[in-house]
This record gives structure tokens, sequence and C-alpha cells, in this order.
């Protein structure tokens, strides 16, 4: 992977901040996460894999305005940064890549397993 | 629907906003909210509230929690962590000084650690017992008119643990206090046997069945209650056990004793090492009864050591005021027999009565030591202290500086601080690292196992951390008040040389370093000189080349004793055979002795007794004062004659030997004239004085050793060679025999070690005082090092430059001497008066003390202010 050091969650997190597109903030993209993923997501893990990715330069983020929802607190919103969409990019060639070069017979004799 | 009943949890949201970092808690309040309310309408409040709380707790992780850092109100954590930084950094720039300190402190906290396993140990004897602090032991005074003295007080030397048997059940009767009582015997040599192995055993005593109630003992195998109820049972040690019986179980087995009696094992035991007494084994004392049932009831026969406990509430003061009423119904037949209570505590460091069951410690040794590790350590911190001052013209820029920014005096008292800590931190580390390589070598010199696992509790590492941070607090504050005290402006200008008050504490230290060092080298001279001064003593009778075979009282040997002697005499490197009870330096008893007074009637004392044949004075080489030897040409000496020596003549009133010679006495059942008067020589230790002495002949029956003077110095052939006329006359026993001029020399052993765990530790702060001398000197070279260089462009030689750096210190060193000399002869009087024969404390011991000291300080300083004068003065004149 080499320049672009990004974990499998990690990679998750950027994908659905990218998909979310200007909405993206701590409830949208764990509520995103856990209906297209089927898996649960802490705030707390959500939160550090944010912190870190923002950290790395591959997300930024800007505080919104604050509503009487929420206890009237803001909401922080989450967007790609040029680093971010390139890791993204660079994870999902990397991927193709590696499924390009799996043997035709590989995946019909799994298919033919399965 | 209420708000307020149905938010979450109120401590949650108030946890969350404690432990979350502030930039982050806004917006993670809001999302955990809003997730809050979805979770409400979807599942209901209870799950909500739930989920809510899991969340929090979930949010409890690294990146979340505000760092420590962050917030003013918290701490001081940043500057702190500077603090370590800049103090890291001055430790690794200055490699010489860091060094210096670190292995000055090291060495010292690591002796000082040293010591204290030391002292620990000591002071640990018997302390595993139970019933330690309510034991007590019976000290017994058989005197005479003489030694009570006028107001009926007994000294404490002229008592003795050794004592009668019937005391004993006695005491146990007449106090109800005394919950157990528990007696033994002195210790007796046997020949043991099992199968096909057969040995002499040093030292096996009699012993009630009552010792577990008493002591405790680690108790291996057998019934501890039953071990030693029956006659003819013994119980061993656990290194006696493996001995014998090696995998066995001996419980049951049977010991021939003696050749005669076989005594069954009932138990084996192991005696911690810290106990002021052990023997190897223990028969019972239904055993001894069997045998001789008369000692006892006998309140004048003297063989019993007694311990006995006192019941939990009890005090000793009620049972000593009640003594005399004790004595006058158990002994009033005995007026001048006195008993003394003492207590276990006691019993191996303070202890003055005389007849010790085992070897005592000695409490004047261990202040000692602990006034060693506490020089010690206090060179090392004058060192610290020096060091870290005299770099003051150094560190003054960096002080005045970091005031002109905005520091204050006190943050930069704590950052010294943080320094000395830190380097006493490093110290501890060394100095564990040096405990653990030489705890070892220590336990060698010392001759004990000495256990450090007592060390890492919590409690003494709790200890430990906090010595060490007073150590370095202690040590850092005076350097840290010093340096802080700069103003910026002068040190600018340049006007900061040193700080004169700073030069006239360091030149303090520095003599006090050099008094202490004087006064450890003069003192180890002094015990070496004692020791040598013992070694050499002319003891008044000659054991060179006196081999002595030990037979233990083997009634075959006695019954054919003209034989043996008559044997070993064809071996032409044998010049004489004397036969004797005992030898000198072994055990021996005393006699009630009644000998005829100037005025005729007969005057009774209790001199202490050798039984010896007519070969035993001129085998020693001892020499008559009056009178003649025992001789076979007198058949009636074996019966009616005595021989004593100069200090008993004097104690039965005769100034000149010459008149005690053909007066009566009376002594053991026996009656005669005495023949002779030995010329005083030292049979015990040269710790005290000759004490009267009485010489009878023994009979057969009472003799157990043989005296071998030898001809040769070929010792190993004559040794083989005698062994193997042994075998050939005495085939049935062991051929155990020794030199007595090395088995005299090792009642010296204690002296000995002590000597040796001095010097060494002399010499540590020796050369801790010595690192310290020589940092000193680099840092007084270095700030003059362009005085030098104009000096040598001058025209100075490098010798006169060398006498120029060392002269100052010369000055300190000379007033140095005048404070250690008094000191020391002052201590060393002390020490030596535990000697009777004492060497002289000569001028010499303290000026070759003091020409160590200076001699080995200008060698350290000569290593630095050789190259300053050797150096090239363009070198320090050519910035300018």
């Amino acid at each position: 992977m080499g320049k672009y050091q990004i974990g499998e969650f990690e990679e998750i997190v950027l994908l659905t901040v990218g998909v979310l597109y200007g909405e993206a903030y701590g409830v949208s993209i764990k509520q995103s996460i856990e209906e297209k993923l089927m898996r649960k997501v802490s705030v707390g893990a959500l939160q550090s894999a944010l912190k870190r990715l923002e950290e790395k330069g591959y997300l930024t983020s800007k505080a919104g305005e604050a509503t009487s929802d929420r206890g009237g607190r803001p909401k922080r919103y989450f967007l790609l940064t040029a680093a971010g969409t390139e890791a993204i990019e660079h994870a999902r060639q990397i991927r193709n890549r590696l499924y390009d070069e799996i043997p035709k017979i590989a995946l019909d004799l799994k298919l033919a397993v399965r | 629907m209420s708000p307020v009943r149905t938010s979450p949890p109120r401590w949650a949201l108030r946890f969350f906003k404690w432990f979350c970092d502030p930039d982050l808690h806004p917006y993670l309040e809001g999302d955990l909210l809003e997730l809050y309310e979805l979770n409400r309408s979807s599942r209901g409040v209870s799950t909500a509230r739930w989920r809510f709380i899991l969340e929090v707790i979930r949010l409890f992780r690294p990146g979340i929690i505000k760092s420590f850092e962050g917030s003013q109100q918290l701490n001081q954590y940043g500057l702190i962590k500077n603090y370590y930084k800049v103090s890291m950094r001055n430790i690794l720039r200055h490699k010489t000084f860091s060094l210096l300190n670190i292995s000055g402190l090291g060495v010292g906290l690591a002796s000082c650690l040293l010591i204290l396993v030391f002292i620990h140990h000591e002071l640990s004897y018997d302390t595993y017992n139970a019933k330690y602090h309510r034991t007590y032991r019976v000290l017994q005074h058989f005197g005479d008119e003489e030694n009570l003295g006028t107001t009926g007080e007994v000294p404490t030397s002229s008592l003795q643990v050794w004592g009668n048997a019937p005391v004993a059940p006695a005491l146990k009767e007449y106090f109800p206090q005394i919950e157990n009582v528990f007696r033994f015997t002195s210790d007796f040599d046997w020949l043991v046997a099992y199968n096909d192995q057969r040995f002499q055993e040093k030292g096996i005593a009699f012993a009630d069945s009552t010792f577990y109630q008493v002591f405790d003992w680690r108790w291996l195998a057998g019934d501890a209650r039953s071990a030693l109820v029956r006659p003819e049972t013994m119980i061993i040690s656990r290194q006696m056990a493996e001995k014998y019986f090696g995998d066995e179980d001996p419980i049951g087995k049977a010991l021939l004793m003696d050749g005669e009696e076989s005594y069954e094992v009932t138990g084996v035991y192991e005696i911690p090492p810290n106990s002021h007494f052990s023997f190897p084994a223990f028969i019972s004392m239904a055993t001894f009864i069997n045998m001789n049932p008369d000692i006892f009831t006998s309140w004048g026969y003297v063989d019993f050591y007694t311990y006995f406990t006192l019941n939990d509430n009890a005090d000793i003061a009620t049972l000593e005021a009640n003594i005399p009423e004790f004595l006058e119904r158990h002994a009033s037949e005995h007026p001048w027999y006195t008993i003394r209570f003492e207590p276990l505590a006691d019993a191996y460091l303070y202890s003055a009565a005389g007849r010790q069951p085992g070897p005592t410690g000695n409490y004047g040794n261990i202040r000692i030591f602990t006034l060693v590790a506490f020089f010690i350590l206090l060179i090392a911190c004058i060192n610290f202290m020096n060091l870290s001052t005299a770099r003051s013209i150094e560190r003054a820029k960096e002080v005045a500086i970091r005031k002109t920014i905005g520091s204050s005096r006190t943050a930069l008292v704590f950052q010294f601080l943080v320094e000395a800590v830190l380097l006493t931190l490093f110290s501890a580390v060394m100095a564990v690292a040096l405990v653990w390589l030489f705890h070892g070598h220590l336990e060698m010199l010392v001759g004990k196992e000495l256990p450090v696992n007592w060390l890492l509790t919590p409690l003494h590492l709790g200890y430990a951390v906090a010595f060490v941070l007073g150590l370095g607090l202690f040590t850092g504050l005076y350097p840290a008040l010093a340096l802080s005290r700069f103003t910026p402006i002068k040190v600018f200008k340049g006007a900061v040389k040193t700080s004169s008050g700073g030069v006239w504490l360091r030149k303090s230290l520095v003599v006090l370093q050099f008094a202490i060092s004087i006064m450890l080298i003069s003192g180890t001279a002094i015990v070496y000189n004692q020791l040598q001064f013992l070694r050499q003593y002319d003891k008044g009778f000659d054991d060179d080349q006196v081999l002595v075979i030990d037979y233990g009282w083997d009634g075959k040997v006695q019954r054919s004793l003209e034989t043996v002697k008559a044997e070993l005499l064809r071996y032409n490197a044998v010049v004489s055979v004397a036969a004797s009870r005992a030898t000198p330096g072994d055990f021996f008893p005393n006699a009630g002795t009644g000998i005829a007074s100037p005025a005729g009637e007969l005057v009774y004392h209790g001199p202490s007794l050798y039984e010896i044949d007519e070969d035993f004075i001129p085998t020693y080489g001892m020499e008559m004062a009056a009178g003649r030897n025992f001789s076979s040409e007198h058949p009636s000496d074996s019966a009616t004659a005595l021989i004593v020596n100069e200090a008993a003549a004097r104690l039965f009133g005769y100034a000149h030997p010459e008149d005690i010679v053909g007066q009566r006495f009376e002594q053991w059942g026996r009656v005669g004239r005495v023949i002779g008067v030995v010329s005083d020589f030292n049979y015990v230790s040269l710790h005290d004085d000759v004490e009267p002495l009485a010489l009878r002949y023994a009979t057969r029956w009472n003799t157990s050793m043989l005296s071998v003077k030898l001809r040769s110095h070929n010792y190993q052939e004559t040794l083989t060679e005698i062994e193997k006329i042994w075998k050939t006359l005495v085939p049935h026993r062991p051929f155990v025999a020794h030199f007595k001029d090395t088995h005299f020399n090792e009642q010296y052993e204690a002296d000995a070690r002590f000597g040796s765990v001095f010097s060494i530790f002399s010499g540590l702060a020796i050369g801790v005082a010595c690192l310290g001398l020589f940092g000193l000197t680099v840092f007084s070279t270095a700030q003059r090092r362009k005085e030098i260089g104009v000096r040598k462009v001058l025209g100075a030689s490098t010798q006169r430059l060398v006498s120029l750096l060392s002269l100052d210190f010369i000055k300190l060193f000379l007033l140095a001497v005048f404070i250690a000399v008094p000191v020391s002869w002052y201590a060393m009087q002390l020490w030596l008066e535990g000697f009777a024969y004492r060497t002289a404390v000569s001028w010499e011991v303290f000026a070759l003390a003091a020409c160590c000291t200076l001699g080995v300080s200008l060698l350290t300083m000569s290593f630095n202010t050789l190259s300053a004068a050797r150096a090239n003065p363009t070198a320090s004149l050519r910035d300018e």
C-alpha cells in the first residue's frame, strides 16, 4: 500500500463520507455504514477513525449551524480532501488489479464449489 | 412526553464532558443526543438510555479523551515535560559530569544497600520465632564471695548462659507466668554410624522434648510433639539426614552412636541460619536422664542452657522481682548462686554473658558499618553538590537567559531539582545492578547467607523510591538554590566568575571528604595492625607444628592410651605426644577448687580446669614459673598433685608463684598438694585476659585428644604416615585431626571478616571521594585555562603549574588531617577496648593514612592538572 496507509474500516469510513457528500456527520455516517454493511458501529470507534483520518489529511471537517435539535449542539460535517480521494482511488485500483490477476479457473472453481 | 424524564442519564453526560477532548465535545454530544432521540422513538426509553451509556463508555478511548497537556487548570504537565527534556539534554551533553555523578552516587547507594542487607540480617536473628518477644533465657552465676562485690550485684560478664538442670523445672513450677521451658545441654562429639557410613559429628546436644513450644524451627519430617519424648530417640538436621540417609526416609531408622547405643531418628528439622545457636542433631533429654539421673537434681552441676516463654500478658519484671524468693526456696544451700533473665531479643547481639551456645554478633560492628554506610553516602552526596555548584559558571548564562525571558526563580529551582532527581534515579538503577552483581561476594566475605528478598516487598520498594526521591531533592536543593540566584544583568556583564559563598561551602565539603577518607584509611590500618598483632602475639605456648587428633572419648583408645602414644612416638617425625581432655582454644569446664591460703585455711574459687598428662606442658612448650610438671617418676601425681597458672596463684593470694607450691588443695574429690605453677598462657582468646586456671592430672577416662608435636615440615607426608599408624592402631574410628595453630586462629575469623569487609567499604568510600575530587579538578582547571596559558607564555614550567593547581587542595587536605586524626584516634581506642591485648595506636598509622589519601588524590588530580599544564597555550589564548 506504501504511500496510503489506511485500514479496512478507515476505507469504509472514507467511502461513506464520499457517498454522503456534504451530508456526512457522525450520526449519518454511522447509520449509513450500519445499513449498507449490516454491521454495528459504535460512536467511539467511528469518531476515533474520523479523527485519525483527519490527522492523516484524508478528511477535513467544518462545524455546522447550531440548531434546536440535538440539545442545541452543532453538527460536524466531514468532507473528503484531495488526498482522501486519492487514497480511496488507490485502494480501489489495487483491489481491481489483484482481482484481475486471479486466474479464471480459480474463480470458476470457487463458483463451482459454492 | 416530558423531555426531562426521558432525557439520557445525566451522570453519563457529565462523565462524558469530563473526559472528552473539549474540541470534540459539542459535536460528539450532539451526535449522542441525536442517536438517543432516534433510539428512543424506535425502541423506547430504557433501551435508548442503555445504549447511550454503552456509547459513552465506548467513547472512553485514546483520541477522544482529552490530552493531559490540554487545559491549563489541570497541571503544569507541559512545563514538567520541558524540564525533563532539558534535564536529559544536559545530562547527555556533559557526559563526564553525569558519569562522575551517577557512578559516584551509584557506588555509594550500592554500598549502603549491601551494608543494609548485612545489618538487616544481623538484626533478624531469632525473629522468626513466633514467641520472639516473650522468650527469655536464664543466665546463671556460680560465684564466690569475691565476684559478688559489696552490693551483691553480679557483674553481667560473670553471668553465663550455661547453667544447671534443676533450675528449669523449678522455675516452671514456681512462676505460673512461665508457659514453656526448654533445656539443652552443651554439645558433645559423637561417632555416628549408619550402615557403612561412619563420621565423627561435632556438636550433638541433648534436648528437652519441649523445643517446639519455644522455637519455631522448620520441621521437615516426623511428629514434633512426640519426637524427643522417649529415651534413645533423636532428631537430626536436614543436612545430617541427607548425609546419612540420602533419599531414604530417616524416620524410624536407627543411628549407631559411638559404636554402642543405637538411637531412633524421630524427626528432621532445619534451624534457620539466623539463629543464635544451631546443632546438627539433638538426642532426647530422657536418654541423658537415664545415663546420669543425679545431674538433674544437682544445683552445682553445670551443663544446661535454659530457655522459657512467658504467657501472653505476663511481665518479666514481676518475675525478676521474685528471683530472690525463688532462690531462697530452691537453692538456699548455694548462697552464691544467682540467676538473671535475658530476653531472646538480646541473645545474639547484646549478650555479655559467658559460655554462649553459638557464635554471637557484635553490636559495635553494626554501628561501625552503619557509620561507614552513612559516610559513603555522605561523600557521594558531597560530590554531587560540589560538582553541580562548580558548574555554576557554565550554567550561569542559561539561568540568565531563562530569567530574562521570564522564568521565575521557583521554576528554575524546579528545573535543577528535576535534573538532580533524574541523576539519582539513574544512580539508583546502577546501584541495583551493582548489588545484584556483588551480593554473592559480600556473602562470601561475611561467611553467611544474606537474604535480599525482603527488599522486594511493596513496602520496602516504596521506601526505596521515597529514599531515592528524597536523596535527589536533598542533594539537588543547594545547587538549585545557588544556581537560580544569579541576576541576569551581572551574568551578561561577566561579573559572575564564581559564587563566593559557593566556593566556601565547596571547600568545607572537600575538607570533610578528605577527613572522612583519612579516618577510614587509618581505621582500616588499625584494624589490620590489631589482627596481625593477635596472630603474632606470644600466647605463652607454642602451637606451631602441633597436630591434634580428636578421638572423642573413645573407650577403646582410652584403654590402650599408652600403646597408642608409644606407637606414635616410634615414628621419627614425632617429637612428643600428650593426651588431654581438651587443647588450648577448646571448650573446658570450671572446677570448684580449694587451696590453702597464706593464712593456712582452704579458700574456694572456681578456676577453669585443664585435664592433662605429664607430656602436655612440654608438648606445648609452656614454661614452669615455679615447682615442677607432672612426672611419671611420681606415681602419686595422678591423684594428689595439682598445677595452677600464675593468675590462679594470684587469685589464691600468692604474690610469688613459688609460695603456692606445696600448699594443700581440694578439688573434685582429690586432695593433695600444689606441685607447680605454669607461666600464664592465653588459653582462650586475646579478646580476654588470662583467667585463673588449674591443671590436674587426667585419668585415661577423662581424655579425648592427643596432641602430637611434629618435627618435620613436610606436613602432607607426615599426616598420611600418622593416619596410617592410626588406622592400624584404631581401625574402628575415623582419623579426625587438625593443626593447632590454624585451629586456634579460627577464633579470630570473625575479626578477620570484619577487617576485610571494613577495608573494602572504606576503599569504596575513598574511591567515591576520588571521583568527586577528579570532577572538581576538571572544573577548576577548566576555569583557569587562560591563567595557565598566560603563565606558560611567561615561562612557567609544567612542574610549577601542576604544583600551583594542586596547592589549593593541599591546603584543604592539611586542614582535614587536623580534624581526622583526633576523631579516628578516639574511635579506634573505643574499638580496641574490645581486646584485652591490643596493639599501640602509633602516629605512623595516621601518617600512613594521610600519605595514602594525599597520594591518591594527587594522582587523581594529576590526570587533569598535567594535561592542563602541558597544553599548548595557543589553544587556550587564541579565542580572544
